[in-house]
């Protein structure tokens, strides 16, 4: 049905090949191999084995990356998820002490991360006013303050029956559950974000939100699931953690949400909404894992690591922008 | 020595994608006030950043007294002694009025800003101005007008030579606009040189000694204001005769679409009533600011209503939210394509399928083939001027782009359509075949309502004219009945209204 | 009528409301426990809080911009180790030298922070949030890896913090010239309008011919300056120096802003309302333990603080935009 004037408008894409090896996510896979050779080459105890036992204690966190990358996708930030998951293990470790069932334990820890998750949505839904920022700073503040309450003056909690959470920390051969709900979890996220009609509404929210409101897309709807899925998560990422510490404190998730900001970020995820995708994040994610396995095996401080990641984040939001600048003030000089 | 205080010669402005001004030129006298006139889009605005130095022009010179000037910025442009009050102020709200009209001049004595001084220096410019408040309410708290007083003040203050006012009476009531003329021919006793912006041809005779046009970012013609008729300008403005302009159809009117009742919204409109009827095109017009885009957007759920009834097809509809009103066929075209109606760095396909994308989206998932075919032959249907669906919404002009919005909305289950400006700074061929498109969905028996400022439009297109003054309904005209005249003395605010109080 | 005014300018004046909560907040405390409002269990407010509050006109200026810095208490743990370890291996001793090293630190990382921000279009969060991980490691590192400085360490330095001056603390006099220079800073110079101006409208403020990308940078650099000087607080005022010190104290800077009024927007916010916000906090804190509180409920409460204050200011805001438009005549 061509136009009066018959003329036609074209509508096959690109070849998407090249697109891929071009892209962002490119970049990072090939980072990805290059520190992985680094790593072998500066930790003699590093290889595929070591990796993955030693991986689980980092990958929590990527369950927090999965949120995020929704939250930030959308143009917004959510910086109490490390305040949740503290909130939800206190409270798994409690009602596992008291008697709980496993099944009943991992249900309280979801329940307890999605009941912030809410909090924090209906917050945000009902004043939409508000920069998320400041709400889920204060939210951030008042999740670890209850964690606080309710550890008391000890400050830490240890779970007596460690069966469940040694179960859920087992291994199909050499290779940890969690891997695999990592990757089971991140595929249906990366579906979800990238070919879903949510997924897209998503993108437009986070890309222009007035026109999203005006073509229909349920803009408040949609921030009240993604923050309080962003809670389910914290509750998984709780859960994990416990297996490996067998116990929570105060102090527990600390930090969680500028790591998983972090690897988002620098998964090409840009905190001012509507770009980047799932796999970027995941390759990102996997590389910072990787990276801290190696540089943890030389027993190099665990702050270098986050001085590492610190410089990543803001390199790779910083560089791009600079070449822009420079680019641009080159082109007025010309003129 | 010239004899111009201001002259600008060859002025060429290119904006990715359209040329903003072609090769104008412009020429202003000393103490005289000129006005500038020209449709939306026309370049007026382009034009006026070039002056003031916010925008660069790619070619062309500007002369200060006779001597070359090149301004680099803004700043260079104010130390010159030339100074703009814009359409829509641009002010600090959290500043106080005196900070407001000091900036960048402040009163300073060793380092020291002196805030006595300058708030009875601010005030003593208010009183000039005759205006009603003080120099430290927080600029915020005022009104439209009250701030367009505060940015003159400013650009007295700056003993400016030469002041730009933007359609500065669009948003004044007629008080308000007779001390703006007051105080116009004042500052010209001073000896200050007016370029005045406005679509009013009534500011214009008022005002103006000298009238220049600009049509399609072209220079038309300098005319004086003794002697020029409302039809010579329009025939400048507009460039051809108005009849050929609009194609409209002879449509069978059909039954009652939709009713809306006792709309009030408080600060916006108040009872405002009016129905649509199948094939017909309801033009609603009235000056900027009157209500009308906010009456749609509430019709469409974008806002809530305090009190009013919507019936579609005799039967009464609950609207909350904008899907609301998609679901049951209202479908809105916003005003603002980019803000609004489009997602300008996404591609085309991705635009037109927003709304509809869950229509035939399979078990969540987005069908990018299905996408792809949709879209195309929706922008296609529409003649849009794009090489492929991917391009950004951003590389298109504004009338393609507002083709864009055309098309996303015939994707969608339609039974009333309601276009808001929708040629609003749009080149006058793309204007032409958006009035086809219009004329054509008529015909198909939609019901459509017009909003536009731009009264050939309303004349030419709309069945029945709905008239909106200050968020009241003042009057509904047939087709045949209505003037030019007619409709700008329902859309003025009367002597019996809020002047008499 | 002018009776009316007055009483309209108090109630819409939110320093005045934020005064009136103050004084009613003291009688409350005093009530509970007459030993509160005496002058030196004030001075002990003041000084146990210094570091917050002199921060708190750094992030007031951060925030007046449009911006919000996390980073601040990593850049005091970096200048405040820095001094910690010169003055434990004796490479420097004194009082003025440790300050002015600090303070010079601090502005560096200020300084990088902002350029990051204005130069690179960072967000100021994700910058911030950087340098937060960054700024820290540096410290550690500089700590060889977790040593302290304590008192013994530090010799003379921390005696500033004990001794007094006109019967006044002398870390008390630091924060009531830092607050008092703010005052007039923000208040009677162009820079500081400049400041506002940026936040209010950076548009305008661009076209009106203020460099908006360097009065970003100086916000930021004056919110390292002060962080720099809180480093030589802390390390005085607690007579010990860490590398974890004040971890998570950001959020008590930029509660005392937002009780204050600062908005995140920028734009709004005043050196008294700051000066009131950081006040409030700093009592409501040491209140709780008072009227029965446990102290484990601190943080908790500090956050619904902070949380209701955002949400009374929307709804105000949105009570009283209602209003506007109920009045405007049709």
């Amino acid at each position: 049905m061509a136009g009066k004037s018959g003329r036609t408008i074209n509508n096959i894409p690109e070849n998407p090949v090249r697109k891929m090896i071009f892209s962002w996510e490119g970049i990072l896979f090939l980072l990805l191999i290059a520190i992985n050779i680094f790593c072998s080459m500066y930790s003699e105890f590093y290889n595929i084995s070591s990796l993955l036992r030693q991986m689980p204690v980092y990958l929590a966190e990527v369950f927090l990356m999965l949120g995020m990358a929704f939250i930030l996708v959308m143009g917004e930030i959510d910086i109490s998820v490390g305040s949740i998951v503290c909130l939800s293990a206190t409270l798994a470790c409690l009602s596992s002490n008291a008697g709980l069932p496993f099944p009943a334990v991992f249900l309280v820890s979801l329940l307890v991360g999605t009941a912030c998750g809410i909090v924090n949505a209906l917050i945000l839904t009902n004043f939409q006013e508000l920069p998320p920022m400041i709400v889920t700073l204060s939210t951030q503040i008042i999740f670890r303050g209850l964690a606080e309450i309710i550890l008391g003056s000890g400050g830490s909690v240890s779970v007596s029956n460690t069966a469940g959470f040694r179960a859920i920390a087992g291994k199909v051969g050499q290779v940890p559950y969690i891997l695999f709900l990592v990757l089971i979890l991140a595929v249906i996220y990366a579906v979800v974000l990238g070919k879903s009609t949510f997924g897209r509404s998503v993108y437009a929210i986070g890309t222009n939100r007035t026109t999203a409101y005006y073509s229909g897309i349920p803009v408040q709807k949609i921030r009240f699931v993604i923050y309080t899925l962003m809670g389910t998560l914290c509750g998984v990422c709780a859960m994990f953690l416990i297996s490996n510490s067998y116990g929570a404190n105060t102090t527990t998730g600390e930090n969680f949400e500028m790591d998983a900001i972090a690897m988002a970020v620098f998964g090409g995820i840009m905190s001012t909404g509507g770009r980047g995708n799932i796999a970027g994040g995941v390759i990102s994610a996997i590389i910072i894992v990787c990276l801290r396995v190696g540089l943890g095996q030389r027993n190099v401080n665990a702050q270098v690591i986050l001085l590492i990641i610190g410089l990543l984040l803001i390199c790779t939001v910083g560089l791009p922008n600079l070449v822009k600048n420079m680019r641009q003030t080159r082109k007025v000089k010309k003129n | 020595m010239s004899e111009y205080v201001l002259e600008l010669k060859g002025i060429t402005k290119i904006f990715p994608g359209v040329k903003a001004l072609n090769n104008v030129q412009f020429q202003l006298l000393p103490g005289e006030v000129h006005a500038l006139m020209g449709e939306n889009g026309a370049g007026k605005s382009t034009f006026i950043k070039v002056i003031t130095g916010v925008h660069k022009a790619e070619e062309g010179e500007i002369f200060l007294d006779g001597e070359k000037v090149d301004f680099k910025g803004p700043k260079d442009a104010q130390e010159a002694g030339i100074a703009a009050v814009y359409q829509h102020p641009t002010s600090y709200p959290d500043l106080t009025v005196a900070e407001n009209i000091f900036m960048g001049h402040e009163i300073v004595k060793n380092h020291m800003i002196q805030w006595g001084a300058m708030n009875a220096e601010a005030n003593k410019l208010l009183q000039k101005l005759d205006a009603d408040f003080d120099a430290k309410a927080e600029m915020g708290t005022l009104s439209v007008a009250q701030q367009q007083m505060v940015e003159i003040a400013k650009a007295i203050s700056t003993n400016a030579r030469i002041i730009i006012l933007d359609e500065p009476t669009a948003s004044l009531t007629r008080a308000e606009s007779e001390k703006l003329y007051k105080l116009v021919d004042q500052l010209k006793e001073d000896g200050v040189s007016i370029i005045f912006i406005s679509h009013r041809f009534e500011d214009m005779y008022r005002l103006a000694s000298r009238v220049t046009v600009f049509r399609d970012s072209q220079y038309i013609g300098t005319y004086p204001v003794d002697g020029i008729t409302n039809a010579d300008l329009i025939k400048a403005m507009v460039g051809r005769e108005i009849t050929t302009m609009y194609p409209k159809p002879k449509v069978e009117i059909g039954d009652e679409v939709l009713r809306i009742e006792h709309f009030s919204m408080p600060g916006y409109f108040k009872d405002v009533s009016f129905n649509v009827r199948a094939g017909e095109i309801l033009g609603m017009t009235g000056l900027v600011g009157a209500g009308r885009t906010e009456v749609v957007e509430a019709v469409c759920g974008i806002t809530q209503v305090e009190e009013g009834k919507v019936y579609l097809n005799r039967e009464e509809i609950h609207i909350r939210k904008p899907i609301d009103a998609m679901k049951k066929g209202i479908i809105l075209l916003p005003e603002d394509r980019q803000k609004e109606g489009l997602i300008m760095s996404w591609g085309l396909g991705r635009n037109v399928t927003l709304p509809i994308m869950g229509k035939y989206a399979k078990r969540g998932l987005n069908d990018n083939k299905k996408e792809r075919e949709v879209s195309r032959d929706l922008l296609e249907s529409v003649d849009t001027k794009a090489v492929d669906i991917f391009q950004p919404a951003s590389s298109l002009s504004g009338g393609n782009q507002q083709k864009v919005v055309v098309a996303k909305a015939l994707g969608q289950e339609m039974k009333v359509v309601i276009m808001d400006e929708p040629t609003k700074g749009v080149d006058v061929g793309a204007k032409a075949e958006i009035y086809a498109i219009m004329g054509d969905l008529a015909k198909q028996g939609y019901a459509i309502i017009l909003i536009s400022s731009e009264m050939p439009e309303i004349l030419g297109m709309a069945d029945r004219i709905f008239v909106m003054c200050n968020g009241r309904k003042t009057g509904e005209l047939m087709r045949e009945e209505a003037t030019q005249e007619i409709i700008l003395d329902l859309s003025m605010e009367k002597a019996s209204g809020k002047e008499a109080r | 009528m002018k009776k009316d005014s007055m009483l309209k300018k108090i109630t819409g004046s939110r320093e005045a409301l934020l005064a009136l909560i103050l004084i009613l907040l003291f009688i409350v405390v005093t009530g509970f426990n007459s030993s509160f409002l005496t002058p030196s269990s004030l001075q002990q407010l003041i000084k146990n809080n210094a570091v917050t509050m002199v921060m708190a006109l750094g992030m007031l200026c951060v925030m007046l911009v449009g911006g919000i810095d996390i980073s601040i208490m990593s850049t005091l743990a970096l200048s405040g180790m820095a001094i910690g370890m010169l003055l434990k291996y004796g490479h420097i001793s004194g009082t003025i030298l440790p300050f002015v090293i600090t303070m010079a630190i601090g502005t560096v990382c200020g300084l990088v922070v902002g350029l990051v921000v204005s130069r690179v279009d960072v967000p100021p969060i994700i910058a911030t949030m950087g340098f937060m991980y960054i700024y820290r490691a540096m410290g550690y590192l500089i700590s060889n890896g977790g040593e302290w400085a304590s008192a013994s360490a530090l010799g003379s330095f921390s005696d500033f913090a004990t001794s007094s001056f006109l019967g006044i603390n002398c870390v008390i006099w630091i924060v009531i010239v830092c607050y008092a220079f703010f005052f007039w800073f923000m208040k009677w110079t162009r820079t500081g309008r400049k400041i506002y101006a940026v936040g209010s409208n950076p548009e305008a403020a661009d076209v009106s011919g203020i460099n908006v990308r360097n009065i970003k940078l100086l916000a930021f650099t004056i919110m390292g300056l002060l962080a720099g000087l809180g480093g030589a607080l802390q390390v005085g005022i607690y007579a010990s120096a860490m590398p974890n010190m004040q971890k998570g104290g950001e959020m008590d800077v930029i509660a005392a802003c937002v009780i204050g009024g600062v908005s995140m927007s920028g734009g709004r916010g005043s050196v008294i309302g700051t000066l009131l916000g950081s006040l409030i906090l700093a009592t409501i804190v040491k209140a709780l333990p008072l009227i029965g509180i446990d102290s484990l409920a601190q943080n908790t409460f500090k956050g619904v603080l902070i949380l209701v204050v955002v949400v009374v200011n929307v709804i105000l805001q949105r009570i009283s935009d209602r209003n506007a438009l109920k009045g405007r005549e049709m």
